[in-house]
């Protein structure tokens, strides 16, 4: 017994403001563009008759899929250098440190940033990367090269060094909760049945961490696929991802070739999505059998 | 023979230890030299370019801040942005008070409103911008920073504050609200008495994150504000001009408001949790 | 006189059986967390295969001396031997131990087969080996029909059946067990007890087993160790501890004992006059052992079946005391008592002979001299 009687129309009702507004901004939406980007004829109107003429369009352009491709790739290295460098200081934090005192401080040193704005994060990073920025006076004045590197501002390389930053905590969060889950008692027991710390770490720690794992590497990717702020500040006019192409098309009022690339994206994360969710299902929690 | 720690087993482990502790810490720098950096940067000379050497401290582009100009002025996207910011903070802790109290009434396809909340969270801001943009040109809707940019931005924040809540409720112990049902209270009473108090740090967590997140969003913004800039808007289009230190002050500045804001909901959120927490105060 | 019998341990001419080797040897364990001493000069000599129970209230120790063993803990000071072997600072994967934990802390993402086997497989042994002990040790312990299941879709009674052929399988020398029956359910524990104590003999392994639960540690352990404020009070046989409690603290932890603390009155052959608030008693002292001092504090105890209420004369030590209620156990009534000292007096009678005290009586009690244990330590 509750406040709330279960399955009264109460609690139906009380859900419904929620739901329609959800529905409202955000699904029918995205239904619709993937309508529009079925639209063919001049005119911009619903009554426009139904053709495949955009996608064929986008998909005879060279450029656009190669960009595509570089989107995709560019994500994956995000994935596999944030997960990594995720996992790791997830594993400081939560099994290394011992003073609960020293972890809450930490813990709120890499929390704190997330409650400021990307795009500042993003921006800061502009004076690090450029020909006259710090890496590159650091660099020179430590003797370690002679001239500037140009690889950094306008670069994928700078993109990469600038979202490493910002979605490193999206990939460690989940491997902090799942890493706290574990219950020591667990190590333990494998370390009496004689296995060394690594092949803890190997048998049971990690495949008991795996969705966390998974979880945050969806986070990435979803947030990297979607990002062309970061790439817009830092990459200049050089550089386009995939998301930066449904902005270039909304800008120049071509709304049916933004609406393809808009469809594409959201194909690529429900793919994405999806695999994840199946893997974290197949594995079941790293079973071994 | 007592003292001499003796280093054993445990150790040897510190090996890790040291080195995931450097990465770590390596990390930690890496994530806040760049706005540590930014904030130097604003107080850069007058002649100071968007990079070292700073030529000198100033408030100088605090002040070019400040003076207004046609093409500069940050003010009133400062003004929206806040208000926008509390618009959504308290329509995100009504909604997702009502929803995730809705959740626990296990109403029929409670799976999929769900999930219909988590799209929100994984939808991209672009998407979502970019369609409700569409449909509001469809439906002959004038876009405007207070209405569509409103519209939009709940829809972003409303999913964090129904996970906050969600969580609350679960960690909360209805024998409480058993106990003044028993005692006579109606169940509305018995939620605004006692359930509401008890979960007040949940929202308030709510209400944070819709602060927060609508001040700093601007992918959904973007499409739907119209002629009006919000804050964020206003500093991407700075980008696009000549790039001074003003885009620092900017930064800066909006950074050191989002903090005072967090700051102040966290010691409110404190302020809650004890007074209703149930522990005995050590100076009984 | 020939010199090389007398020779020690490097003698060649030692005898090839000396002496039997002891399982585990702790010489003055301590393990401080800051301020706070959890072990502190811990001694133990465990013989090979000996069921050894570590007995004691919460924060005794009990539990972090058990860890020092595994090797989870690393102890401050002192040493440990393992068959004889220096193995103090050795980590817990390369101690000759197996370990049982109170939840049982299976591993929930494998099966059954594949975490029993997981000990051989961390010592390197060919896959059909595995299999064939695996499922050998599954069917002794009659959970072979569970081989393919996960610890989530099985009861408590099973869980504990897959936790003990996990640690079993690797025959190690020592089996620590922490609270092992703790969290099953009260009927399956009795059952569960005999079957470790038949377990225990048959294998020859030395059994650590920590509790509080008194009954458990009587009932298995050939050495019972009552532990208290990180210290052992006394080990011995049960036997021992139950008649013969060494401190106050044992004593009164051990059910059924009557505690007295007072002074000394009179020191007579063989005897001492203990004055206590509740009255005037004799116990009797070893003489070997030095004479406590006149007037020092002192305390003893006597168990509550040897206390009678048909008080003849050689029931030399008598008190006076109001019934206060009477129990019924079935094998035994137990009279609860209040003395003059405000203390409470337990005295059982065998549950055959029919009930003569009722509650609100005042009634004389008494009991032989003999029947009164003077405890080591004076001042209690």
């Amino acid at each position: 017994m509750s406040t709330i009687r279960i399955r009264s129309p109460a609690s139906y009702w009380l859900a419904v403001p929620a739901a329609a507004w959800m529905l409202g901004v955000v699904v029918v939406p995205i239904v619709l563009l993937v309508w529009v980007s079925f639209w063919g004829g001049r005119a911009f109107s619903t009554a426009s008759p139904l053709t495949f003429d955009n996608y064929a369009k986008f998909f005879a352009n060279q450029t656009y899929l190669k960009l595509a491709l570089s989107t995709i790739v560019h994500t994956a290295t995000l994935m596999a250098v944030t997960g990594v460098l995720g996992y790791c200081i997830a594993y400081f934090l939560v099994m290394k440190v011992k003073s609960p005192g020293w972890r809450t401080v930490l813990f709120l040193a890499f929390i704190v940033p997330f409650w400021t704005s990307t795009l500042i994060r993003a921006i800061a990073w502009v004076p690090f990367l450029g020909v006259n920025g710090v890496i590159n006076q650091t660099l020179m004045f430590v003797g370690a090269t002679n001239s500037p590197i140009e690889a950094f501002l306008y670069s994928l390389t700078g993109i990469t060094m600038a979202q490493v930053s910002l979605y490193t905590m999206m990939a460690a969060g989940p491997v902090v909760y799942m890493l706290n889950a574990v219950a020591p008692q667990l190590r333990e027991a494998a370390m009496t049945l004689k296995a060394t710390p690594l092949v803890v770490f190997r048998r049971i720690t990690f495949p008991l961490t795996l969705p966390g794992v998974v979880i945050g590497q969806v986070l990435v990717f979803l947030n990297v696929m979607s990002d062309f702020a970061t790439v817009a500040t830092i990459g200049g006019n050089k550089h386009a991802l995939l998301s930066n192409l449904v902005l270039l098309f909304y800008e120049g009022s071509q709304i049916r070739a933004a609406s393809v690339v808009a469809v594409l994206l959201m194909i690529c994360m429900l793919v994405g999505v999806v695999v994840a969710l199946r893997v974290v299902d197949i594995r079941r929690l790293g079973v071994e059998r | 023979m007592i003292g001499w720690p003796r280093i054993g087993w445990k150790g040897r482990l510190s090996l890790t230890s040291w080195i995931l502790g450097t990465i770590t810490l390596v990390f930690l720098a890496y994530q806040w030299l760049p706005i540590f950096t930014l904030g130097l940067l604003s107080f850069s000379g007058p002649t100071g370019g968007t990079t070292f050497p700073m030529n000198g401290t100033s408030f100088h582009w605090y002040e070019e801040l400040w003076r207004a100009t046609v093409m500069n002025d940050f003010k009133p996207p400062l003004v929206r942005s806040s208000l926008l910011a509390l618009a959504c903070s308290a329509t995100t802790i009504v909604l997702s008070v009502m929803a995730a109290q809705a959740m626990r009434g296990q109403f029929r396809g409670n799976g999929w409103f769900f999930y219909l909340m988590l799209l929100g969270i994984m939808a991209p801001g672009i998407l979502v911008g970019f369609g409700f943009a569409i449909m509001m040109r469809l439906m002959g809707v004038e876009l405007s920073w207070d209405t569509t940019t409103f519209l939009v931005q709940v829809s972003w924040t409303l999913p964090f504050g129904f996970l906050t809540m969600l969580a609350v409720f679960n960690r909360f112990d209805k024998k409480v609200e058993e106990a003044a049902l028993t005692l006579g209270a109606s169940r509305l009473t018995a939620f605004r008495r006692i359930t509401l108090p008890l979960v007040l740090p949940g929202v308030i967590g709510a209400g944070l994150f819709g602060f927060s997140l609508s001040y700093d969003e601007y992918a959904r913004s973007m499409f739907t504000t119209g002629p009006d800039a919000t804050l964020p808007l206003a500093v991407m289009a700075q980008l696009d001009r000549q790039l001074t230190p003003e885009i620092y002050a900017v930064g800066t500045t909006t950074t050191f408001f989002s903090l005072i804001a967090v700051l102040f909901f966290t010691l409110a959120f404190w302020a809650m949790r004890r007074s209703t927490s149930l522990k005995k105060s050590s100076s009984a | 006189m020939d010199a090389l019998a007398h020779d020690p341990v490097e003698g060649a001419a030692a005898p090839a059986m000396a002496r039997p080797q002891l399982d585990l040897e702790l010489i003055n364990i301590r393990k401080r967390y800051g301020d706070f001493t959890a072990v502190d000069g811990v001694s133990l000599k465990v013989s090979k295969g000996q069921f050894v129970c570590l007995l004691g209230p919460s924060g005794c120790g009990k539990t972090t001396t058990l860890r020092c063993i595994a090797g989870l803990e690393e102890p401050d000071d002192g040493d440990i031997l393992i068959g004889g072997k220096e193995a103090t600072r050795d980590p817990p994967w390369q101690r000759d131990i197996a370990m049982m934990f109170q939840d049982f802390a299976l591993f929930p993402h494998m099966t059954v087969a594949k975490q029993v086997g997981f000990g051989l497989e961390m010592l390197k042994k060919p896959k059909a080996e595995i299999a064939q002990r695996v499922q050998h040790i599954l069917k002794s312990f009659e959970i072979d029909v569970l081989a393919d299941r996960k610890p989530g879709s099985l009861s408590g009674g099973q869980r504990q059946r897959v936790a003990l052929a996990r640690a079993m399988i690797t025959e190690p020398r020592i089996l620590l067990l922490d609270e092992p029956i703790g969290a099953l359910d009260y009927s399956l524990r009795e059952t569960v007890m005999l079957e470790l104590k038949l377990l225990q003999q048959r294998t020859g392994i030395s059994f650590i087993w920590v509790t509080h639960d008194q009954n458990e540690a009587f009932s298995l352990g050939d050495l019972v160790v009552v532990m208290n404020h990180a210290r052992i009070e006394q080990q011995g046989p049960p036997e021992e501890i139950l008649q013969r409690p060494a401190t106050a603290f044992v004593a009164g932890f051990v059910q059924g004992n009557n505690v007295f603390r007072g002074r000394v009155k009179e020191l007579l052959a063989g005897m001492l006059r203990i004055e206590t608030p509740a009255g005037t008693f004799l116990v009797p002292r070893a003489l070997a052992a030095p004479p406590p001092m006149l007037g020092s504090e002192v305390s003893f105890s006597v168990r509550a079946e040897l206390i009678t209420d048909a008080v003849f004369e050689r029931h030399v030590n008598r008190l006076s005391a109001v019934c206060t209620a009477v129990e019924y156990f079935g094998a035994v009534r137990r009279h609860v008592f209040e003395r003059s000292d405000g203390e409470v007096l337990k005295y059982d009678q065998f549950g055959a002979h029919a009930a003569r005290i009722v509650p609100g009586q005042q009634t004389v009690l008494g009991w032989p001299a003999e029947a009164s244990v003077l405890h080591a330590g004076a001042g209690g």
